[in-house]
């Protein structure tokens, strides 16, 4: 229940905001140019879906980010491959040679039989 | 489809009551042109910023109150704002052809203005927008008990302050 004091106070009548701030302040809002707006507008329909859809993207491409080395970074993937292939590979190069030529490595211990049997000749003669 | 705030009706609607609510709190004619853009700027940024509001005028003034609190204390001005209402009545309420009512607004301008400014604000929203002690504490985001103490402390010193003219003209 207001006072008689209180409704004396409710009475009295405030200022009315000057006329020419409207035109000012609404001049000054972003809004007031539709231009600024129009991919609002085109959101607008239903902004929780383009949100929604907009979150989905990002989910992708992190877990994209996270899990594809190979993927994302062919060329980076490439050259580790080699790298770590290099090796093996001057291995199986080895082996290879080894055994497609063995009678080059084998050889100098295996071809002087001759010899032996000849200082065996001589040791027996001796 | 929904259709984007319109800024000038909101303005239309609701500049009449933030206009004053904001002088009042303020004191300053300068700072509320300042908050009002602000606020209606903020509007227009934000298209969504008043979906699901059920009491969009309650809003605005919550909206402008904190503008208004951001200022005073960007400014420094909370202090001030005591020292300097005596000799800044600001022009708060419409003139009067009466002398006697004249001299009451003037007086009840300087009244108001050596209240602190969150008690002004609740005795504005309570007398001049007629607001509920719970719309009163949404608006300032305040539990409504305090709302309702601040108002009867503020009213008490605002009776004693103008006794002597309100005894005189009543």
């Amino acid at each position: 229940m207001n006072s008689d004091f209180e409704k004396r106070l409710q009475e009295q009548p405030m200022r009315e905001v000057p006329g020419e701030w409207r035109a000012r302040i609404l001049a000054a809002s972003p809004a007031a140019s539709s231009t600024s707006v129009w991919w609002r507008q085109w959101l607008w329909p239903c902004p929780q879906a383009w949100a929604g859809l907009g979150a989905a993207w990002l989910l992708i491409l992190g877990m994209n980010l996270a899990a594809g080395d190979g993927p994302a970074h062919p060329a980076t993937a490439t050259v580790a491959f080699s790298r770590q292939e290099l090796a093996d590979l001057r291995q199986q190069q080895a082996m290879l040679a080894e055994i497609i030529f063995p009678v080059e490595t084998a050889e100098p211990p295996k071809l002087n039989p001759s010899p032996r049997s000849e200082m065996r000749r001589t040791e027996v003669v001796v | 489809m929904s259709s984007l705030p319109n800024i000038e009706r909101l303005y239309d609607d609701h500049a009449s009551a933030l206009f004053p609510f904001l002088l009042n709190v303020l004191r300053n004619e300068a700072d509320t042109y300042d908050v009002m853009q602000e606020v209606f700027a903020k509007l227009a940024r934000r298209s969504g910023l008043l979906d699901g509001v059920r009491d969009e005028r309650g809003f605005l003034l919550r909206l402008a109150h904190n503008a208004a609190i951001d200022l005073m204390r960007r400014q420094g001005t909370r202090a001030r704002n005591y020292e300097q209402l005596a000799a800044e009545p600001a022009a708060l309420f419409a003139g009067s052809g009466d002398p006697d009512e004249q001299v009451f607004r003037e007086k009840l301008a300087e009244a108001l203005g050596e209240l602190p400014p969150d008690q002004r604000a609740i005795v504005h929203l309570k007398l001049w927008e007629k607001l509920t002690f719970q719309a009163i504490a949404e608006a300032l985001e305040i539990p409504p008990n305090t709302a309702a103490s601040r108002y009867r402390y503020a009213r008490d010193k605002l009776r004693e302050r103008l006794r002597p003219i309100y005894d005189e003209i009543k």
